[in-house]
């Protein structure tokens, strides 16, 4: 690439991110505003930091959204995966019939999905709470890595698996080291994809969350009525500030160790 | 074949692992009540002091919206004890039978409730529920911002009719409301069923939609705060809240009458917990206790004994203690069920206009 | 690929089968039933067979809130793709480092609450939002220009919310484009543009339909956004289903709603499929 060329692809990404972060900063700056309404800045505070830290219910439902989304990104993670591998082997007729299967979770709205799966597992006697939110969210997370990883198998050289093979690979060394390193980056992305959808649900959590696992996403939509507080807009400051943190230190460390 | 066995067996291992994880968390029966309501509508406060009272834990499931609550009761009856929903709701409610009746002789507080708000049609004795928080909605006004624009003080629904206040409402986002505050303004009753009346109705209200610039339920104080509404038809909490922070605004309770709203608390068929659960319930009927909520949460106390713990600026304020004389021009959405179908059509011809 | 015994071969995809056809084509069934079922006057489902919850979406009101939908999700699409291919191109370009921190940045605001950072453009574009008050500020404009309530601003939002997945999408399918190919092309003469329009474009497609439904299809559901931003003026599928489910107490239309929203996005899905059908037969579902 020439310089011009670099130099448009600096300005465009830098552009792209100040407007994807504008939003993001408003939600920042009115966690330091007196005033509990986003309809005006009457002054700055800390008070809503310290309001934060005294209040357990959001600590608490924070905690319980960071395990569910993580348990979440693992299993869609392993399932999508696992099923975007299975379907490369599989008849083309049962292919489709996976990905028509697979599609399904969008397809359905979610509070369709949320109030058929709340009978559904109140039937099977099933204890509403973080077992039932991961199921869930598994659901509508999971088509997403099956579909980034069957992308990115679909552009395998055949002729490296035919190779592998003639030189006697089984079919899970095959897996195991020529297909599963080569997805590994769709992997990534796309559970990280899926630990913020699971992070950010609210209209399936209603539903699936018991007494004890209210997740931060409905603790903040049912707070409505009375009012949501600045208070989730300094959590969301700290979680946002505390990532940009570990990414930072993730990477000083990355160019420490490569001198 | 063998290493397929391998990925289902690993498929299975994980789901197995999640599965235990979550039954970590069951643990075995202790003493504790589940409450479900909207977050923040009983206050922590109040929850920490009955916990550290009585030693009794209070899970409290969380939830948006009266039906939500009403299908995670029916789905699973024996997971909650307690909730707290609105009148129609309790009415719902009762005629499925997914709430069972008090037992009023673990309620020795059950007498300080103000009997104005009892005996409502949704339970006429006052035998499943009892009133928690009262709540009215009206009009929010900058009479200033009014003039400006031209027309005439806002003193009623018509006046919202104006042609100079275009693109300058803020009203509630509900069928039922909007429908009601029609129907009021043409002087009817809020349950009309009449297809003349509701004809009329649909005409009064598609003359309207120019002067609607946001539907808004949950934070309609906002648009009359920055100035992109000149009056709003909302809850009285949120009006609470608009003039909190801006004095200019005033209450304008219409003169054709407007809605109230009880919320009591429920009791569901299968609660696990009766006896701590009536605990609660007592607990949050005592006079200082009810005081204390209503003073948290800005909803008007339906507790005559609470009376003398609320403070001075509280019972000032005609929006969240109301005179007996504009609490009289209220009324409660009776049998909005058997029109609700007919109005939600109405309404969403109203907004695809 | 293997040439054993069909069920064999199958066996395998058994497992996933059933594990998400109970989960979600149970709940599919249901749907389906309960939008042939009645509401009685207390908003209960009865068992009673109807039709009239179908007849109710060809209702002219509710065929707009289709239209009003597949508009909003065609521009949500377009305008997506427009803006974050080159994000994903330009990503997929940098050095390993520099590119898993702009995939980081691109993650990192989905960690917070769509619905806060729904807020966060209502403090950005409403009438005492940020950008009115440095416009009023510099004298620019006298009084605050009304930017909210509108079908832009809704559109605006559901972008803003659902660009990632196509960025992701997109980068990739540019991730793992063969380089040699490109320089072929520059060996042989091709100018930039060529390059990208012959080569760097039609490898990219899988990409960019995997893109285009992964951004289509939630946008038809999305309902918050358009309450917040859209000031509720019109409406748009996903309020109206979950307006029948909570306010009007009428779960079989909703359901009704819903299977209406399912045939559409299949008939798009398939259209489309059609349209972008390319050798290699990457429709994408």
């Amino acid at each position: 690439m020439n310089k011009t060329s670099n130099r448009f692809r600096t300005f465009y990404l830098s552009l792209f991110f100040v407007i994807l972060y504008i939003p993001v900063l408003g939600v920042v700056l009115y966690s330091f505003n007196k005033s509990p309404s986003t309809a005006s800045w009457t002054g700055f505070t800390l008070d809503w930091y310290r309001d934060l830290f005294n209040d357990k219910v959001i600590i608490e439902s924070f905690k319980i959204s960071i395990k569910v989304a993580l348990l979440t990104s693992i299993l869609s993670a392993i399932l999508g995966t696992t099923t975007a591998i299975i379907s490369t082997y599989v008849t083309s007729k049962m292919e489709n019939v996976i990905r028509g299967v697979m599609i399904l979770p969008l397809l359905v709205p979610e509070v369709a999905l949320g109030v058929s799966l709340l009978l559904f597992f109140s039937t099977l006697n099933l204890p509403f709470g973080i077992l039932t939110l991961v199921l869930s969210h598994s659901l509508f997370c999971m088509p997403y890595v099956y579909l980034m990883v069957l992308l990115r198998l679909k552009e395998i050289d055949i002729s490296i698996i035919e190779s592998a093979k003639d030189l006697g690979a089984t079919r899970w060394q095959v897996i195991k080291t020529i297909l599963l390193p080569l997805v590994t980056p769709s992997i990534i992305t796309s559970s990280l994809l899926a630990l913020a959808m699971s992070l950010d649900d609210v209209v399936i959590s209603t539903y699936m969350s018991g007494p004890t696992s209210t997740t931060l996403p409905v603790h903040i939509f049912s707070m409505m009525r009375v009012g949501v507080t600045p208070k989730i807009n300094a959590l969301s400051t700290l979680i946002l500030v505390g990532t940009f943190f570990i990414v930072g230190l993730s990477q000083l460390l990355n160019k420490k160790s490569n001198q | 074949m063998k290493k397929n066995l391998k990925i289902i067996i690993s498929m299975l291992l994980s789901a197995s692992l999640i599965f235990s994880l979550a039954a970590c968390g069951k643990g075995e029966e202790a003493k504790e009540i589940n409450i479900m309501t909207w977050a923040d509508f009983i206050p922590r406060e109040i929850i920490e002091q009955f916990e550290e009272e009585t030693g009794i834990k209070v899970n409290y499931k969380e939830v948006a919206s009266n039906e939500d609550m009403q299908s995670l009761l029916e789905a699973s009856p024996d997971q909650y004890d307690l909730a707290v929903v609105t009148d129609y709701m309790v009415d719902i409610l009762r005629r499925n039978e997914n709430i069972q009746k008090l037992d009023k002789d673990k309620l020795p507080n059950f007498s300080n409730l103000n009997p104005v708000y009892q005996g409502q049609y949704y339970d006429e004795s006052d035998e499943y529920s009892f009133p928690y928080a009262i709540s009215t909605s009206f009009l929010l006004v900058n009479p200033e911002a009014v003039e400006e624009l031209g027309a005439n003080p806002i003193t009623s629904y018509e006046d919202l009719w104006q042609e100079e206040l275009d693109k300058n409402l803020v009203v509630i986002d509900w069928s039922v409301e909007i429908m009601g505050l029609v129907l009021k303004t043409l002087g009817y009753e809020y349950n009309e069923t009449d297809p003349e009346i509701v004809a009329q109705a649909k005409d009064k209200l598609f003359e309207l939609k120019d002067n609607i610039m946001r539907f808004e339920t949950n934070t309609p104080e906002d648009s009359l705060l920055n100035g992109e509404a000149v009056a709003g038809f909302m809850y009285s909490n949120q009006a609470v809240k608009g003039q909190a922070a801006n004095d200019k605004l005033e209450p304008v309770f219409p003169t054709e009458g407007f809605p109230m709203y009880i919320d009591g608390f429920v009791l569901s068929s299968e609660a696990p917990n009766l006896d701590y659960a009536h605990e609660f319930l007592n607990f949050i009927l005592e006079p200082e206790i009810s005081a204390k909520i209503s003073e948290l949460t800005s909803f008007t106390n339906p507790n005559v004994a609470a009376q003398e713990f609320l403070p001075e600026d509280f019972k000032n304020n005609i929006m969240l203690n109301p005179t007996d004389d504009i609490i009289s021009n209220a009324s409660l959405y009776i049998d909005v069920d058997a029109v609700l179908e007919e109005y939600e059509h109405i309404y969403s011809e109203f907004k695809m206009k | 690929m293997f040439n054993k015994e069909k069920f064999k071969q199958n066996a395998p995809a058994i497992p996933v089968l059933i594990w998400v056809g109970f989960l979600v084509g149970l709940p599919l069934v249901f749907v389906i039933i309960l939008s042939f079922l009645t509401r009685d006057d207390l908003g209960n489902v009865v068992i009673k067979f109807t039709l009239s919850n179908y007849k109710k979406i060809f209702d002219p009101t509710y065929l707009k809130v289709f239209f009003n939908s597949f508009l909003l999700a065609t521009l949500t699409g377009l305008i997506t793709l427009i803006i974050g291919y080159p994000v994903a191109y330009f990503t997929a370009n940098l050095s390993p480092k520099k590119r898993s921190l702009s995939i980081g940045l691109i993650m990192l605001p989905f960690w917070i609450s769509s619905l806060l950072r729904t807020y966060g453009w209502i403090i950005l574009l409403g009438n005492t939002g940020i950008i009115n008050n440095i416009l009023t500020k510099l004298n620019i404009i006298q009084s605050p220009f009304n930017m909210m309530y509108k079908f832009s601003t809704t559109l605006i939002g559901t972008a803003y919310m659902l660009i990632p997945f196509m960025i992701i999408a997109i980068y990739n399918s540019v991730d793992k484009l063969d380089k040699s190919l490109l320089e072929a092309s520059y060996d042989l003469g091709a100018s930039k543009r060529q390059t990208f329009l012959n080569i760097t474009l039609p490898l990219t497609l899988p990409g960019i339909a995997g893109g285009f439904t992964l951004v289509f299809i939630p946008s038809l559901g999305l309902f918050f956004i358009s309450d917040l931003l859209g000031g509720g003026m019109t409406l748009f599928l996903g309020n109206v289903i979950n307006s029948q489910v909570t306010k009007g107490r009428n779960k079989p239309l909703a359901a009704a709603f819903s299977i209406g929203m399912i045939i559409l996005v299949l008939i798009i899905l398939y259209l489309y499929g059609k349209l972008t059908k390319d050798k290699k037969g990457e429709g994408l579902f």
